[in-house]
């Protein structure tokens, strides 16, 4: 739970999320006139970011928050695989995959609470 | 007229069918295209984040502003989960900037599209804070498609118009949160992770892309218990690291 009031939270998006974020916004202008398409630097980077990405992502199947943890890991991950099996079966399609992974999610859980 | 950075991948082979005849009329083909699959699954992802920010009692206009200005969900997620397990800001802060670093290769590899013309600094500030996941993906696909001419006003309508739906999103998930049964309200939560999962699938490609995916995802159940962004260290930093040197063997080897 997160106690803060309006102005607080304010001033903390501004400066905790929006200037971390925005600040490689900026640099990629000004230093991205510079970097090789293509460099190996780049290239770096890109796969760190991957990495990131995929990280976080996983940290919210495996370790999440709210009312998610009343779920088990076990369905958290039929869901997702579910979700990627249908991707992969109807055309690569993202949102044949959401609605598929959801719909297993949402009817487990439907059980399971119930 | 050729792009001004020679890339391998998109095609300018087919032009973009629609050409307006004025500024104006390229940012509302900006807007049109905004209303897409891409931003449905954006729209679906931030009426979720709208439901954390709910469950996590953030006020709510602090979390359309964070949908505003940060307008990286990751990095969002990042912040509203680490105030809410009582994570210091300053470890916030780091693993936001560690989060969002993905953001420069994207810029730098989108700039030279996104750019009429002009050279004016703040005219390339103002369309790199559009840049995150579905505008990069997107602007790969459109915008090398455009004249130059309309390639700034274009990006400007479609960043806008995907900010105007994820803003929109967060707030009627917030609002809704409360209200829905609790097997929706875990099915809202659980949207970003499975949109951002598919998602990151569609877009890799190369061995480094698929290592850095499994080393990122793989390593996180061991790290996750570690404090003050260790684990995102262990496994971005490390992870993509390991995987740029397999991928950079590889290349090597073939050549």
């Amino acid at each position: 739970m997160i106690h803060l009031d309006e102005w607080s939270a304010i001033l903390i998006v501004i400066l905790v999320g929006f200037l971390p974020t925005e600040m490689w916004r900026s640099l990629a202008v000004i230093a991205g006139r510079r970097v090789q398409e293509g460099s190996e630097l780049l290239l770096w980077v890109r796969s760190v970011a991957a990495a990131l990405l995929a990280a976080i992502v996983a940290r919210l199947i495996f370790v999440p928050t709210g009312p998610l943890v009343d779920i088990p890991l076990w369905l958290r991950l039929v869901c997702i695989l579910c979700g990627i099996g249908a991707f992969l079966a109807i055309r690569r399609s993202v949102f044949a995959g959401v609605v598929v992974g959801e719909l297993v999610l949402i009817g487990g859980a439907w059980w399971l609470l119930h | 007229m050729p792009p001004p950075s020679p890339t391998p991948h998109p095609s300018p082979e087919q032009p973009y069918a629609y050409h307006p005849r004025s500024t104006f009329l390229w940012f509302v083909a900006g807007l049109r295209e905004s209303l897409s699959v891409p931003g449905f699954v954006l729209f679906a992802g931030y009426i979720g984040y709208g439901g954390l920010l709910q469950g996590m009692n953030f006020p709510f206009f602090a979390g359309l502003l964070s949908t505003f200005l940060v307008w990286a969900l990751p990095a969002q997620i990042i912040l509203v989960g680490g105030l809410a397990s009582g994570v210091g800001l300053l470890p916030i802060a780091l693993a936001v900037g560690l989060s969002s670093m993905r953001l420069l290769p994207m810029v730098v590899s989108l700039a030279p599209y996104m750019r009429s013309t002009h050279n004016a600094l703040w005219k390339d500030l103002i369309n790199a804070h559009f840049v995150a996941m579905t505008m990069w993906a997107e602007g790969q696909r459109l915008l090398p498609k455009l004249p130059p001419s309309g390639r700034f006003t274009f990006t400007m309508g479609l960043g806008i118009g995907l900010l105007l739906i994820s803003i929109s999103a967060t707030a009627i998930g917030y609002q809704m949160a409360g209200e829905l049964p609790p097997a929706m309200s875990v099915g809202l939560q659980f949207l970003t992770a499975i949109s951002f999962t598919l998602l990151m699938i569609r877009g890799a490609e190369g061995v480094t892309d698929w290592c850095a995916l499994a080393f990122g995802f793989l390593t996180t159940p061991f790290v996750a218990g570690l404090s003050g962004g260790a684990d995102l260290m262990i496994s971005g930093l490390g992870g993509g690291t390991l995987a740029y040197l397999i991928g950079r063997a590889m290349r090597r080897k073939r050549a």
